[in-house]
């Protein structure tokens, strides 16, 4: 088992939580601080340009070049564990760190157009950071305190059909970080079931894509909803209530687009979605408005979760 | 059909500059490819259209460059999970970005990546990556409710207790446009945007 | 003293492989020695009358052969120098490391003389010595009971050798006990697996001069000079085999049912059980795991043979030496949950299959699925954890699985001719005969679909296979209703416990390490341990039994030639030693102990390294063989002949660097003139001394190289790091000494390293300029 910090956090913001559901970043501090992990925000932090990289729009070395700024900054906030809302922040920060470590030509490219321009302070030195020991997504951190989630626990859940939904990034393109499974992935179903829940477990489809696909959602969506509508059915046949992300782009295809889907489908899927970091707010007490921010779902969260009970103590 | 392999055709070049791209992660994986399919058994672009995984693979073993015009490699999910099981280490899903930005570099694709000039331009305005407001008319059709949540979405943040969305200040912004003006993207960006609009251009007229 | 010594050089033009290349007029007017003579083929028969007849006519004490590597032909010179003593011969390798490394014939000349110089400085240091034999005990340990472990000690016995063969499990007969059907490439037909194993096994337990043990198991060894001692713990059985009949009513009395293993838990037994019919000793057993103690099997037990008190006893036993089968296990199928096997009870192995086809298995036979019907369409995947490189899969072929499916799915196909079968493959691998069965199975209308499946899953009653049809080049979906995973073989927890405990190498997949994978293919790096069957690695019972019979004829040539031991060992003079114990614990090879209140030290295990030198107070260890001074003679002949500048690097090599290093030279890849190496027993005999010396006197850059498995691998690193740290303290560049890992495989790293290496000491030439 590798080590998972729990200080010197750089809590990494992504582009998508702050628009969308601005609830994780909310939940995620709300249940951080509820475990005792060290972390800061740091405003001069930017995008890890994820969106427009998987829409080809970026490419390797300009992604890199924006990554080597971001790494520099948490290196001189002494905040070295950077730690990712999104699974393609962390994909993406994490693929960078490897190839500025391991290919020389690349990280001297850079650090040359750095010395050039005046941006020598930019430059990224080799194991400036370390893929496995420095990047981490927000549920390695979470699984790294899991003993002490059930100490914070307040409503009880476990009467809600739950099923999880892990991010293809940070499953799959780092597979040898990946804690929990690739093929059958599992970190979230632990974690839920330190929350006194137990998840369906394995689902048809369950390690396939949301189907975002990047430009598919955009320019496909034909393909994109044809692949999420695979997943949506799968979930329905097991009369899923509730599914767990980790990502919020995968967030957004389920939880924006079900009612189309669902037209399209003929089907009425009824399921709600949470941010693995929203779900254990909400058990652990999180207001719905203050914390969860439900009011950015578009799949009202009361449509399942109508009353809240506490556990037994 | 048939075809010819000439004595001074070397068809493995192909693959050896793939190798060397700097985006690839595994080494000469894609030499190791044994046509297993087990990428195209998981892929849900297989499943749900002509893209076909293993066939870039042989396409690419084969030196067939004509595949970077192939429109079918522009369907892949980036989903990674080609890449999470192939067998002999290689991933289909790097070799098909490699595939894309080496069609772009000789001018390919313009047309593809227009409609996401959005992902660039939110960089150089606040540092940002932001859903290029070319889809807010579609995603405002697709998706009840969402214009009027984002309308509301300081309000949302302000409630969270949050600060205002990611907006970096100006230096930084300065900064990032600097960096992502010496790494030549910027070039790039204003280029495939003036061959589009160009081309925009003749047609109208 | 030493300098008056006569030394006669000997080159061998290699037919042309030398002579082409290295100009031998040249080094035969640069050589100052007694006598220099040149002929065409040193190592052919005559060679030895050349030379003995040199060495008469010329009285000479020492001799210098400079052609192949020491590793092709040591032992062919070091008797032709007969009636000199062996050790007063040196090998200088001007071909692999330096004809055939080397295109610019001036400058292999020059390197050829210097090497050359290097071997008469050094040969001039060296003594007589005698080379160490020792008789070993002629008893045999065979640890594992399987096919492979049962034919060896038979063969064994039957050469008069005593035999004791040790089974960690009730009963021997192994995974072909439980195999069901077997079939051979050249019989076009499937035939009782346990019919072919009874014979054996019955010759196997009259043989008088086997001692089976079963419930046993091996926990420690420790080796003396041929000798092993080895500690085996057998665990109770609670059923004394004297008494027992295997009448079964024991069992009848029992009331707990737990899965049987042996079926592959697709049945129950009870805890007091029998493993299968047939097993050897025939008697029951009680699986104390499961056991509730209530005693009705020792009231129901007619013999009186039923004990449930029993404790684990330990045994000693005495081998000259041990052969290892202690064979392979199934890929867990946890480690590949998308095939669903933990999910669905009709997912199941091809080792479940053979159990469900046996007429001893659990459904007697029937090919039956979980709710008793029988499938229509079985669809079996091929390569489950094998040929898979993602974590937890093996990169190798498992080797069987492609025609254990045949066999399944051939044995599906005459008992149930409607039941269609598809084996999904990724490449079907039948060499030689084998390709016979697999036409045959064609005809019996078994499908095969070419393509490696991603996932199966669950859809209302059946299974739904998804896939490529790679020929096709299209995406399926199969419904299936059983589906069968051939699963990857690999090496048993026996084996990887065996391995660390008798302290054997192993390859990077964990099966036992061959000495040599083509030459040497059932010795171990350890002198008198053998391997055979699926512990060595994937084959099938064919090739496990000739591995088999190979090892016990190993065995015998050990027991009867006994073992030559290079005498550059550890030797104390007990007069001075106080057994302080102090190179006991500094020994990395634990060749060291006390016997009879003096040190004893193993000359098998002993490799010369020297480490017990330096924490000896008494200074009562000597290392023999003048090791020391023989290095600093090369180093001195070889900058003896450093040219104005000329760049030389020292590059030491023990026995698997420098193999490594001709493999070079064997591959016509190229180093820079530069390089000179100088092979040493350890490395950890250079010492800083060397070091220091060699940088002091004309040497510009000193590269070592280990390989890491060494046990002293990390030893030498620190030490090497200390030498840099001193340099650097006395102002000179530590960067001329470089440590490298080394490996025999990787000769074409070691060639850019090297060349690297030159580049670096170049450029600091330059910039020291």
């Amino acid at each position: 088992m590798k080590n998972i910090p729990d200080k010197d956090i750089l809590l990494f913001r992504s582009c998508l939580v702050s628009v969308e559901y601005p609830g994780v970043e909310a939940s995620t501090k709300f249940v951080f601080d509820k475990l005792g992990i060290d972390y800061s925000i740091s405003e001069k932090q930017t995008c890890c340009t994820g969106l427009g990289h998987y829409s080809d729009v970026f490419n390797q070395i300009d992604t890199s070049a924006i990554g080597a700024r971001n790494f520099k900054i948490a290196k001189e906030l002494g905040r070295p564990n950077m730690v990712m809302m999104c699974a393609t922040c962390y994909a993406i920060n994490k693929k960078s760190v490897k190839l500025l470590n391991k290919k020389d030509d690349l990280r001297e490219h850079i650090n040359k157009l750095f010395d050039e321009n005046g941006l020598s302070h930019l430059k990224y030195e080799k194991d400036d950071l370390k893929p496995t020991e420095n990047i981490f997504h927000v549920v390695d951190i979470l699984y790294g305190k899991k003993d002490k989630i059930k100490d914070n626990i307040k409503y009880d859940l476990s009467d809600y059909t739950i099923a999880t939904h892990h991010g293809c990034h940070y499953c799959k393109v780092h597979y040898e970080d990946t804690i929990g499974g690739v093929r059958d992935p599992n970190i979230m179903d632990e974690l839920i079931e330190e929350c006194g829940c137990k998840t369906i477990g394995w689902y048809d489809h369950k390690r396939a894509t949301c189907g975002t696909g990047f430009r598919q959602r955009y320019s496909n969506p034909d393909l994109s909803f044809n692949a999420t509508a695979d997943k949506m059915n799968a979930i329905a046949d097991e009369d899923v209530d509730i599914l767990v992300h980790l990502c919020p782009n995968c967030h957004i295809q389920f939880d924006r687009y079900q009612h189309l889907i669902g037209e399209r489908e003929g089907r009425n899927f009824r399921a709600i979605h949470l941010n693995i970091s929203q779900f254990l707010a909400l058990a652990m007490g999180g207001d719905l408005d203050k914390v969860i921010g439900q009011k950015a779902h578009t799949v009202p969260i009361d449509s399942v979760i109508k009353e809240l009970k506490e556990v037994e103590k | 059909m048939s075809s010819q392999q000439k004595i001074t055709d070397s068809p493995i070049e192909f693959a050896v500059e793939i190798i060397n791209d700097v985006k690839n992660s595994k080494d000469e994986g894609v030499l190791k490819c044994v046509q297993c399919g087990m990428c195209t058994s998981t892929c849900p672009a297989a499943r749900h259209s002509d893209y076909n995984p293993r066939e870039i693979i042989e396409r690419v073993l084969d030196g067939d460059e004509t595949i970077l015009e192939d429109d079918n490699i522009w369907n892949c999910f980036y989903c990674y999970t080609c890449h999470s099981v192939c067998p002999v280490g290689n991933s289909v899903c790097e070799v098909n970005q490699i595939l894309k930005q080496i069609a772009i570099e000789n001018e390919m694709g313009y047309e593809k990546l227009y409609e996401y000039m959005g992902f660039a331009d939110s960089y150089f305005t606040a540092a940002i990556g932001a859903i290029p407001e070319i889809f807010f008319t579609d995603i405002d059709r697709d998706v009840p409710g969402w214009w009027d949540f984002r309308q509301h979405l300081d309000e949302i943040r302000n409630e969270l207790e949050l600060d205002p969305p990611l907006m970096p200040s100006d230096d930084v912004i300065d900064e990032v446009s600097k960096i992502l003006t010496i790494t030549g993207f910027k070039a790039k960006i204003e280029k495939i945007r003036a061959s589009q609009e160009g081309d925009n251009e003749e047609h109208s007229r | 003293m030493r300098d008056d010594l006569k030394v006669g050089v000997f080159l061998c033009e290699c037919g042309g492989n030398i002579a082409d290349i290295v100009d031998l007029d040249k080094v035969r007017q640069e050589l100052d020695v007694e006598f220099v003579g040149q002929f065409e083929n040193l190592c052919s028969l005559n060679g030895r009358k050349i030379i003995r007849d040199a060495i008469f006519d010329h009285d000479l004490d020492r001799v210098v052969v400079a052609a192949c590597s020491p590793i092709s032909h040591e032992k062919t010179f070091q008797d032709y120098v007969k009636p000199l003593n062996p050790y007063l011969m040196d090998m200088a390798n001007i071909r692999e490391q330096c004809s055939w490394v080397h295109d610019d014939k001036q400058k292999a000349t020059a390197k050829a003389i210097t090497l050359i110089n290097a071997s008469i400085e050094k040969v001039k240091q060296s003594d007589s010595v005698d080379p160490i034999y020792c008789q070993t005990p002629d008893e045999v340990a065979v640890i594992g009971g399987g096919i492979a472990g049962m034919n060896a000690a038979l063969s064994l016995a039957k050469q008069g050798i005593k035999v004791t063969l040790i089974e960690q499990s009730p009963s021997i007969g192994g995974h072909m006990a439980k195999i069901g059907k077997v079939f051979s490439p050249v019989k076009i037909a499937e035939e009782c697996g346990m019919c072919l194993l009874n014979p054996i096994l019955n010759e196997l337990v009259w043989n008088e001069n086997i001692c089976v043990l079963t419930n046993t198991k091996v926990i420690e060894a420790e080796r003396r000079a041929g000798t092993y001692n080895l500690i085996l713990e057998k665990s109770p059985r609670y059923v004394d085999t004297e008494k027992c009949i295997a009448c079964g009513k024991c069992a009848e009395a029992c009331e707990v049912e737990v899965p049987n293993d042996w079926n592959d838990n697709l049945s129950t037994r009870k805890a007091i059980y029998r493993p299968f019919g047939q097993s050897y000793p025939e008697s029951y057993v009680i699986d104390m795991d499961n056991c509730t103690k209530c005693s009705n099997c020792v009231k129901a037990c007619t013999m009186k043979a039923i004990k449930l008190r029993g404790k684990p006893e330990r045994i000693p036993l005495q081998v000259g030496s041990i052969i290892v089968a202690t064979g392979h296990k199934l890929f867990d199928m946890d480690k590949r949950p998308e095939y669903g096997y933990t999910r669905y009870d009709d997912v199941i192995t091809q080792s479940e299959l053979g159990r469900i086809t046996g007429v001893n298995g659990p459904t007697k036979g029937k090919l039956l699925k979980s709710n008793g019907e029988v499938p229509k369409r079985v669809v079996m995947i091929q390569c489950v954890g094998s040929r898979d490189e993602k974590p937890d899969g093996h990169r190798y072929c498992s080797k069987i699985c492609c025609t254990v499916a045949l066999k399944n799915a051939n044995i599906i196909k005459h008992k149930y001719p409607d039941t269609d079968v598809l084996i999904c493959y990724t490449d079907i691998r039948t060499p030689g005969m084998f390709e016979k069965y697999y036409k045959h199975t064609q005809e019996n209308e078994v499908r095969f679909m070419r393509g490696r499946p991603g996932e199966v899953v669950k859809k209302g009653d059946n299974f739904i296979v998804r896939t490529e049809d790679t020929l096709k080049g299209e995406f399926v979906e199969i419904e299936a209703d059983m589906v069968v995973l051939s699963t990857a073989m690999e090496p048993s927890e026996g084996t990887k416990e065996i391995a660390e405990i008798l302290n054997v190498g192993t390859t990077e997949d964990g099966f036992i390490k061959e000495s040599h994978p083509k030459i040497k293919p059932i010795a171990t790096d350890v002198q008198g341990i053998f391997v055979c069957g699926t512990a060595h690695d994937p084959k099938d019972i064919t090739d496990s039994i000739m591995q088999a019979t190979a090892a016990a004829a190993k065995v015998s040539e050990y027991n009867y030639g006994g073992v030559e031991i290079e005498p550059f060992i550890a030797e104390i003079d007990t007069e001075k030693c106080t057994v302080c114990g102090e190179c006991i614990a500094r020994c990395k090879y634990k060749s060291m102990s006390i016997q009879n209140d003096e040190i004893y030290i193993d000359p098998m295990s002993c490799t010369g390294c020297g480490k017990c030198l330096v924490g000896c107070k008494q200074m009562a260890i000597h290392v023999n063989g003048n090791i020391d001074e023989k290095i600093l003679a090369t180093i001195k002949g070889v900058l003896s002949k450093k040219q104005d500048g000329e760049r030389m690097i020292l590059v030491f090599l023990d026995n698997i660097g420098y193999t490594a290093a001709d493999n070079i030279g064997v591959n016509r890849l190229k180093y820079p003139e530069s390089i000179h190496i100088i092979k040493v027993i350890s490395v950890n005999r250079v010492s800083p001394k060397h070091i220091h010396y060699a940088l002091d006197n004309g040497a510009d850059g000193v590269f070592i190289g280990e390989f890491p498995g060494d046990l002293m691998y990390d030893e030498v690193e620190r030490k090497i790091q200390g030498v840099k740290d001193r340099i650097s303290e006395m102002g000179e560049n530590p960067d001329r000494i470089t440590f490298s890992k080394v490996y025999i495989p990787y000769f074409s790293g070691l060639a850019r390293k090297l060349t690297d290496f030159d580049k670096k000491i170049e450029e600091l030439d330059e910039a020291e300029l």
